[in-house]
């Protein structure tokens, strides 16, 4: 059995996958404490034995980055290099403050320390480093006190003799007090000092909280399996995910995208948007046929080097505030109402501002009294008497302003999509809208209508997708390593050189994971450029096992054409970083299939109510009656014509005019626009 | 039409916007060299058939009133259009800035009218344009010597390039590969603008498209004059003053001499507007430090821009209630042929410090102290014996940023008129014969006051190889102003370690530098704000 645990700001969700391919779903408050004591009690409810497999998206790192919480660390750095963190990339955020401002490094400047070395662009040693040179600085650090250190020293990922040395040193005079340490070379052997330099610092600053996180969860689990979901889309064992704590950094979204995009692959639909709006922000993630990656990531402002699903966020969700600025235009976001006060309708006092739920529920997409299954009654007519409010200062019919919200919410959205398929080269009428969060489901059909997007997947449980993506997950570890090679000299057994400690180091952890060869996939990767270029391609085989190098030359320029809508042959090109991704194949039961029945949906349709829809996108909305369904009585097979709403307990699925949604027999509703 | 309303007005912004923001895109994605693709120093915008400019991509501050001004150029020199046709031009006597900056402009045709109902630019900074130096910012008198000038000229006629001005292009500048296709990476950018555009008139109607342009100019404009409300009224100047012009006044000023090129400002709000005079700045100068009014139109409205706040949207509307006036033939609006290479990167910097200081009158508690007021230019050329082959290297660095009322300034980082990224050390040293022996920050640079300014930068560099070096920087001699109490940062200085022996450089120097020479540029701190406490 497969367990993935899910732990959000307010509920802990539970995804159990029995061997059999059923799926039980269960949710419980979040223990904001001690997160595990939910997670515990959890297991119990579900009874999932001692054989059970746990996957669990630890967000500790993640929280300890946001909210500034992580281990009193210390940098050590080349010799006049010791404010990289604070220099970064030299530039600020918002071209347009009077007061620019910058995240603040995690490291504080009397605690970076520098050592007298230097290593050149060869990895030839320039100025050497002995223990005599290094113990003044590791006394120094022991006496601030640190809990952790990150070593980040130029060039060292061509030649990690010297971080060793420190590491040695550390360990050597700290005994058994000495602190964690991270050496650059490990987290992140790849050139460009300041993107190194912060990933290490971050798996640093997060090392000491993991590691004693998971090894108390691990005790509470009394010997079940447990694996960590990683920022790159995989899973890791516990005791990996200690060794590099940095790569669960950004773990949370990334078991949504997995989740959406395996349940699109599954239901026949591999070339997926996915698109998970939440209360406060939209996240969304173009897979053609794939899950995407990238290494430019960041957190909390923060470059992480390490490879993470690419995600674009936008600050759009329920939650969003609605409000008619000085100038008269009527905006939404990025500020959000969140859970506390939360929307008007759900009634609290403090809630004054209008939201973009609120928009829903005058405009009859919500039902006030099937909200969270009915768990929470929603106060309709406060709600008008504020929209009533915001509508008078638009000078618009209270149903025209609610409908304006949804409109402005929705372009906010559609540039977000339009910013990861149209401008990076896709044509969204190839794709597949994968909606979940609680309200994807409620704007999806519009938006997807408005980039011709011809399809909407709506999961089963759009809640819980990104615990279920954890069960689906892979085992995935990536490698990487700079080797910074003119192409041409690159001849003969190179690349196999250049290859060779990568693929012994992921044959073993691979190896520890407990997987076969057979069990086991290898895809090695080059990053390339044209020489002069400082942006990089990565490049495979066609079959994706290690060719030669005329292969990913020919590939490079092929890619560099399809990318950039050029290529110059006659250029020199160079490999900058040779990467390996290995993969351990988990067992994955199939899910259970049901077998299709009738198209009618009566058996789940509960009356009709008005509901507002407009006939095109720049048209005004009028009422028109509209059926209403309850998601659990649908059978697979049922088809849903539009104009509908369908209720269930963890989102709201709105069918506009024109579209029709079948349940397939994965339990999906597969909406199709039908008029285009 | 004549209604507007306050969503469909919000959706236009979005749409505009993501035009130009997507000819962004396009521009970096399928441009040639690093410096369009990785330090981004380019922008695109969209505008009316009259020449207002409805949305621009935020890119780099110092083109927000440089791209009308080439419109403008561009309409005056050309009456009748056809689908297809595309003017370039960098002439910054002729709506340009200097000459690196080539600029594009293309109609966009609607509904098989006539004329063009829209226009889309772009700008990129190209990295060399011929000349007398490589980079084509060398230290000249004459513009003449800074590089290829291209006049308004239509590249392509109905969708026909044409060849010979193209030919004439690339045979006078010294990457001509690279050239052609960055040249060929803003012409992309341009159908996809023209696109998209069209897109928006098919499906929303010419006549709402429109309007809506219209509303969001006058928008931009209700909030710019909002904005201006908020201060104070009275007449508030201000005076700033370059090290020199780095031929006529080369250096050998001491310090608190009160001759190098001034800037002088009177800003005068009056309710919802603001008119920001220049009268009695410098004539221009010998050297290459002359902005065009474009630039110093520019660095008026980023001040006016940061004021107004993010929700502003970046058009003309925001220009309205802001008269800026230049003495012609000044520093400020220059005339040819003088040099201009450096007002595009220097003299834009001292402008806006100039309309600060003097706004620091009205509002002494929004207004931070002057940050390190330059782009620290560095350029290195010359023959790299290890790798066999030409190089240049181009470099600008940052400093310390002002501190203000809300805090301490940001150290070691570009402020201003530009936001490009530094070249990382480990980058450097795979590209070129250079090696880095320090990069960090310059403790103690940063003005004291009750907030402290942010710290310049120190970056020593040896040079492997020979090589000729170029250095245009400011703020050498005359140091970042304090405010309200605060002190004024160290001045930035240049020194050559050679043999031993440090000596130091002018702000603004061309000089040979043997294998083993170590050039170390410490850039400016950032003023400090409030007395210190004692």
């Amino acid at each position: 059995m497969l367990l993935g645990i899910d732990v959000g700001g307010t509920f802990t969700d539970f995804v159990l996958l029995e061997d059999a391919g059923r799926v039980r779903i269960h949710k419980l408050l979040t223990s904001a404490r001690d997160p595990s004591l939910a997670i515990l009690s959890g297991i119990d409810d579900l009874k999932a034995g001692p054989g059970t497999t746990v996957v669990h998206g630890a967000t500790v790192a993640t929280n300890a980055l946001l909210e500034r919480r992580g281990a009193r660390t210390a940098l050590v750095t080349t010799r006049g290099f010791g404010d990289v963190l604070e220099v970064g990339r030299q530039t600020r955020p918002d071209l347009y403050a009077l007061h620019p401002t910058r995240p603040a490094p995690l490291v504080p400047a009397e605690l970076r320390f520098e050592v007298p070395e230097r290593v050149d662009n060869q990895g030839a040693i320039l100025v050497s480093l002995d223990a005599g040179t290094t113990d003044p600085t590791v006394h120094a650090l022991l006496n601030q006190q640190v809990e952790s250190v990150a070593v980040c020293l130029l060039f060292s990922f061509l030649n990690p003799t010297h971080e060793q040395l420190v590491l040695e040193r550390i360990q050597a005079l700290g005994g058994d007090r000495a602190p964690f340490v991270s050496l650059s070379s490990e987290v992140l052997p790849e050139y460009r000092e300041y993107e190194r330099a912060s990933t290490t610092v971050i798996n640093a600053y997060v090392a000491p909280l993991t590691h004693r996180y998971l090894a108390n969860l691990e005790a509470g689990l009394e010997g079940r399996r447990l694996r960590i979901m990683q920022s790159n889309g995989g899973i890791i064992s516990a005791g990996a995910a200690r060794a590099l704590a940095a790569r669960t950094a950004l773990s949370g979204p990334a078991g949504g995208v997995v989740g959406a995009f395996e349940l699109a692959r599954r239901a026949g639909f591999p070339r997926a948007i996915t698109f998970d709006m939440g209360g406060t922000s939209t996240d969304v993630s173009l897979c053609p046929g794939f899950v995407q990656q990238t290494t430019e990531g960041s957190i909390a402002g923060l470059p992480l080097g390490l490879p993470i699903i690419d995600i674009h966020t936008v600050g759009a969700g329920g939650g969003s505030i609605a409000r008619l600025d000085p100038g008269g235009a009527l905006r939404v976001g990025p500020e959000s109402a969140g859970s506390d006060p939360g929307p008007v309708c759900y009634g609290r006092k403090e809630a004054t501002e209008i939201t973009v739920t609120d928009a829903n529920l005058v405009l009859g997409r919500l039902d006030a009294t099937h909200f969270l299954g009915g768990r929470m009654a929603l106060d309709p007519e406060r709600t008008q008497v504020r929209m009533q409010d915001l509508a008078r200062r638009l000078s618009l019919p209270l149903e025209a302003a609610a409908w304006g919200i949804v409109r402005v919410a929705n372009s906010n959205m559609e540039r977000a999509i339009r910013t990861i398929s149209i401008e990076r080269g896709f044509d969204p009428r190839e794709f597949t809208l994968v909606a979940f969060g609680g309200a994807g489901p409620l704007h999806a059909c519009e938006l997807a209508a408005a980039l011709r997007i011809p399809r909407v997947l709506i999961p089963p449980h759009p809640g819980v997708l990104s615990a279920l993506g954890m069960v689906l997950a892979d085992v995935v570890k990536d490698y990487s390593q700079t080797v910074m090679l003119r192409a041409e000299a690159a001849a003969g057994d190179d690349l196999e050189r250049q290859f060779a400690p990568l693929y012994q180091r992921a044959r073993a952890d691979l190896e520890a994971e407990g997987f076969s060869p057979e069990q086991s996939t290898l895809l090695p990767s080059l990053d390339m450029r044209y020489v002069g270029q400082s942006y990089e391609l990565g490049v495979t085989t066609p079959d994706g096992a290690l060719g030669k190098i005329q292969q990913y030359v020919a590939g490079f320029h092929q890619a560099h054409r399809r990318r950039f809508t050029y290529a110059n042959e006659a250029e020199a090109v160079e490999i900058v970083n040779v990467r390996l991704k290995a993969t351990g194949h988990t067992a994955k039961p199939r899910f259970t299939r049901q077998s299709l029945g009738g198209l009618d949906p009566k058996a789940a349709f509960i009356g009709y109510r008005p509901v507002y829809f407009a006939e095109s996108d720049a048209a005004a909305a009028r009422p028109i009656p509209t059926a209403l369904y309850e998601r659990e009585r649908l059978a697979p097979g049922n088809m849903v014509v539009g104009p509908a709403v369908i209720f269930q307990l963890d989102t709201t699925s709105v069918i506009p005019p024109g579209w029709a949604a079948a349940m397939d027999a994965g339990e999906n509703l597969v909406v199709e626009n039908r008029s285009s | 039409m004549n209604h507007t309303d306050p969503v469909t007005l919000e959706i236009y912004r979005n749409l505009f916007i993501s035009v130009a923001e997507e000819m962004g895109v396009t521009l970096g994605r399928t441009a040639y060299s690093p410096n369009i693709k990785e330090r981004r120093d380019f922008s695109c915008a969209c505008f009316l058939d009259e020449g207002s400019m409805v949305a621009q991509a935020a890119h780099i501050p110092v083109h927000l009133g440089a791209m009308p001004a080439s419109v403008r150029a561009v309409l005056e020199a050309f009456g009748a259009w056809a689908p297809g046709d595309l003017v370039v031009l960098n002439d910054p006597y002729l709506g340009g800035t200097h000459l690196p900056d080539i600029t594009m402009v293309s109609p966009v045709f609607v509904d098989d009218l006539d004329s063009p109902s829209f226009f889309v630019a772009s700008r990129a900074h190209h990295a060399d344009v011929g000349g007398m130096a490589p980079g084509s910012m060398p230290l000249a008198t004459e513009i003449y010597q800074e590089g290829l000038i291209i006049p308004p000229v239509k590249l392509v006629e109905q969708g026909q390039t044409n060849r010979a001005v193209l030919d004439i292009i690339l045979r006078n500048v010294r990457t001509p590969v690279e050239r052609q296709g960055d040249l060929a990476a803003q012409m992309a950018a341009h159908r996809v603008g023209e696109k998209r555009l069209q897109t928006i008139v098919a499906r929303y109607g010419l006549e709402e498209a429109l309007h809506y342009a219209h509303a969001l100019l006058k928008y931009a404009e209700r909030l710019t004059r909002t904005a201006i409300a908020q201060i104070p009224p009275g007449v508030y100047h201000f005076i700033d003053e370059m090290d020199d012009d780095g031929i006529s006044q080369q250096a050998s000023l001491p310090a608190g001499t009160e001759t190098g090129p001034q800037i002088r400002v009177a800003v005068t709000v009056q309710g919802e507007e603001m008119t920001v005079d220049f009268a009695g700045s410098s004539a221009a100068v010998a050297g290459p430090l002359n902005a065009v009014r474009a630039i110093t139109e520019s660095a008026t409205w980023y001040v006016v821009r940061c004021l107004a706040g993010p929700d502003v949207p970046v058009n003309s509307g925001t220009f309205a209630p802001v008269h800026v006036i230049v003495p012609h033939a000044s520093l400020l609006d220059s005339d040819p042929p003088h040099a201009v290479a450096g007002g595009n990167v220097e003299t834009s910097q001292r402008v806006v410090d100039a309309v600060l200081g003097a706004l620091a009158g009205a509002l002494p508690n929004r207004i931070p102290a002057a940050s390190l007021g330059t782009m620290n230019n560095l350029t290195v050329g010359g023959y790299d014996s290890g790798r066999k082959a030409p190089f240049a290297y181009y470099e600008t660095v940052g400093g310390g940023a002002g501190a203000g009322p809300e805090g301490a300034g940001l150290s070691g980082v570009h402020v201003h008129m530009t936001n490009t990224r530094n070249t990382p050390v480990e980058a450097v040293e795979y590209a070129y014969p250079l090696r880095v022996r320090r990069y960090a920050l310059r403790t103690g640079s940063g003005g004291s006051g009750q907030h402290r300014g942010g710290n310049g930068l120190v970056r020593d560099i040896e040079f492997l190889c020979p090589a000729k070096v170029t250095i245009l920087s400011e703020r050498r001699r005359t140091a970042p102003y304090g405010l309200q109490g605060g002190r004024p940062a160290k001045a930035g200085r240049n020194v050559l370690v050679r043999k031993g022996q440090a000596q130091d450089l002018p702000g603004k120097v061309e000089l040979d530098v043997e294998p083993g020479d170590i050039l170390s540029l410490r850039t400016p701190g950032g003023g400090g704000w409030g007395e210190p406490s004692s």
